[in-house]
């Protein structure tokens, strides 16, 4: 009951600020929630969580982008962008959790998850590398069109500017936006992280046990791999916009 | 990436070295460790047997001789024998290997060391940070060390008695401050910045509290955070909070930096217009916020739902049950920022448009 009424409250004060966009946002975030739960309904029935997660990350950048921000040069620029981050984090989350073992459920969480049997036939790592790759892919959008449509006011403010110092400003937009987005993140995985360290604090846990321990170890990757994926779509889509804005003006 | 001055030259010769040596440090600090480590040198697979769960579901166990030696404590360079069972999903077991460092505990596998890992990874973030950042990227890197540390002393004075929700708000007020003011220099724009997070996330907390006490958490369900030894209300409030703070800072200066920016371009500039072009700007952000949100949240849920379906329950009694802490705190969030764009604007307006006319 308690979510319904903010979930009114929420639609409410997006009609009231924005009106009809404020519906779109609205409505893009029912189609979200619709891929996320398919997504996940999806890798249950054993696909490889991998390649699901990758795909369902491209469409919720489509809808993301396409739906709420119209179809132009600026996010089909930050599409391509997008597209090569992932494939290039998909990589190295991969690697990355094989290598830390922080697939499945710590200890911490045992008491949550005894109600259910253990043997469930399907690998918890592919599934740890799914929930990196798609709670990632917001912030990785966020920082990406931010960056492209800045780029395109530049762009038409100042026609004359060639393809490197489009590129050059797009990396200086860029490290505005880094530090208000690093600290987003960095609150939201606060908020998660809350109930862990007080846990850790009242039954006096060592730094030791807690910076080996499973849940610990991959908050950090998490918080970490959304801040890498931030810092890569930076330069990415700085020269993918400007080369796609320069092409344009070609033709 | 091209290097610039001898600063950048300087900066990243000495996060090179440091990662280095703390790297060595972390692989070589057995003896700091009170539990036993034990380094594995062979693995043998004793047996491997096929397992059906309720549902009718088949997965492997492997039970599996490990054998090591031990690299730290008075058992220091003896070996050992230790029988393990691994599954296949691996949802509370690991998967070990050769040359793995475990940590052991009388006779049974606790975990594996992962401190080495955790320090690689750290230092990597931090060059890449400082390779595409510069100093701004330093600025980043010492604006998100202050804003942990704020909060790990934070919640020790909480441990200590003091009000969780007070103590959060000391702290929302502190970081915010310090977060804004690092960034981007203290001024009249930093000022209404700070004074329009402040001002939305009082707003924000009053309205939480408010639907809290009215709907009494219905609905919620604590099972994720009730091993908890202290009340997981004020908790859970606190949570949402601090989740939402971030993105209400990022919100309020974007829009105190476009206002302003107009102002400055066109001091005549009329208060309609400033708020029509406001609430452009704030469209265009608002929706990717939100998206942020959204994901960061609702998928930390992926795994206890593959869990809990494999296991015959039903998507919806998911939905309406395990998920829904990420949902309200997902949804606390998106409100601050709705809620931040209005706030903000009237602040931001006021402020310039009073100090203008002096």
């Amino acid at each position: 009951m308690m979510n319904l009424i903010l979930l009114i409250i929420l639609l409410f004060l997006l009609i009231y600020t924005s009106g009809t966009q404020g519906i779109k946002v609205f409505i893009s975030l029912c189609i979200n929630f619709f891929l996320l739960i398919t997504c996940f309904y999806i890798i249950v029935l054993g696909i490889d969580a991998k390649i699901v997660s990758i795909l369902i990350c491209f469409l919720i950048a489509r809808v993301v982008l396409f739906f709420v921000n119209g179809e132009n040069v600026k996010t089909t620029s930050s599409m391509i962008s997008i597209v090569i981050v992932l494939i290039l984090l998909l990589s190295s989350i991969f690697i990355v959790t094989k290598i830390t073992r922080i697939a499945g459920f710590s200890e911490e969480a045992f008491e949550e998850i005894n109600m259910f049997e253990y043997e469930v036939g399907l690998d918890f790592s592919n599934i740890t590398v799914a929930m990196i790759l798609i709670g990632l892919i917001g912030a990785i959008i966020d920082s990406s069109i931010a960056i492209s449509s800045a780029l395109h006011e530049v762009h038409i403010n100042n026609k004359t500017l060639n393809k490197k110092e489009l590129y050059n400003s797009g990396i200086t937009i860029g490290k505005d936006i880094l530090c208000t987005t690093m600290n987003t993140l960095l609150f939201a995985f606060i908020s998660e992280f809350m109930t862990l360290i007080i846990w850790y604090k009242t039954s006096s846990y060592t730094i030791l046990e807690i910076i080996n321990s499973k849940l610990f170890v991959s908050e950090i990757i998490k918080i970490l791999f959304s801040a890498i994926g931030c810092i890569l779509v930076i330069p990415i889509t700085s020269y993918v916009t400007a080369n796609n804005l320069k092409k344009k003006e070609k033709i | 990436m091209k290097i610039n001055s001898k600063f950048e030259l300087i900066t990243i010769l000495s996060i090179i070295i440091l990662s280095i040596f703390t790297t060595i440090f972390s692989i070589n600090d057995d003896f700091m460790y009170k539990k036993s480590i034990l380094k594995i040198t062979h693995i043998e697979n004793i047996k491997e047997e096929v397992v059906q769960n309720s549902t009718g579901i088949h997965e492997k166990i492997y039970t599996k001789e490990i054998e090591g030696i031990y690299t730290n404590g008075k058992n220091k360079n003896k070996k050992e024998k230790i029988i393990y069972d691994e599954s296949y999903s691996s949802v509370v077991t690991d998967k070990y290997k050769v040359g793995d460092k475990i940590f052991v505990d009388s006779n049974e596998i606790v975990g594996l060391k992962r401190d080495t890992y955790i320090v690689i990874f750290i230092w990597i973030f931090i060059l890449l940070l400082f390779i595409l950042g510069k100093k701004r990227g330093i600025l980043t890197l010492v604006t998100v060390g202050i804003n942990t540390i704020i909060f790990y002393y934070g919640l020790s004075l909480y441990l200590k008695g003091i009000n969780l929700l007070l103590m959060c708000f000391i702290i929302s007020i502190l970081s915010t401050v310090i977060s804004l003011a690092l960034v981007n220099g203290i001024n009249k724009k930093t000022l209404s910045a700070i004074l329009s997070t402040l001002l939305s996330l009082s707003i924000l907390l009053i309205m939480v509290l408010l639907v809290c006490k009215l709907s009494k958490y219905s609905g919620i369900n604590f099972t994720e955070i009730n091993f908890l030894t202290v009340p997981y209300e004020d908790v859970f409030i606190a949570e949402i909070m601090i989740g939402g703070l971030g993105a209400i800072m990022d919100v309020s200066m974007t829009i105190v930096s476009a206002i302003s920016e107009l102002i400055e371009k066109d001091p005549k500039i009329s208060i309609k217009s400033l708020k029509k072009s406001g609430k452009e700007i704030s469209k265009d952000i608002m929706g990717t916020m939100i998206n942020v949100l959204f994901f960061t949240y609702l998928c930390s849920g992926l795994d206890t739902f593959v869990l809990a379906t494999r296991n015959g329950f039903s998507i919806i009694n998911y939905i309406t049950n395990n998920l829904t802490i990420e949902e309200t705190r997902f949804l606390v969030g998106s409100i601050g920022i709705v809620l931040t764009i209005p706030v903000s604007l009237f602040v931001t307006i006021k402020f310039f448009k009073t100090e203008g006319d002096k």
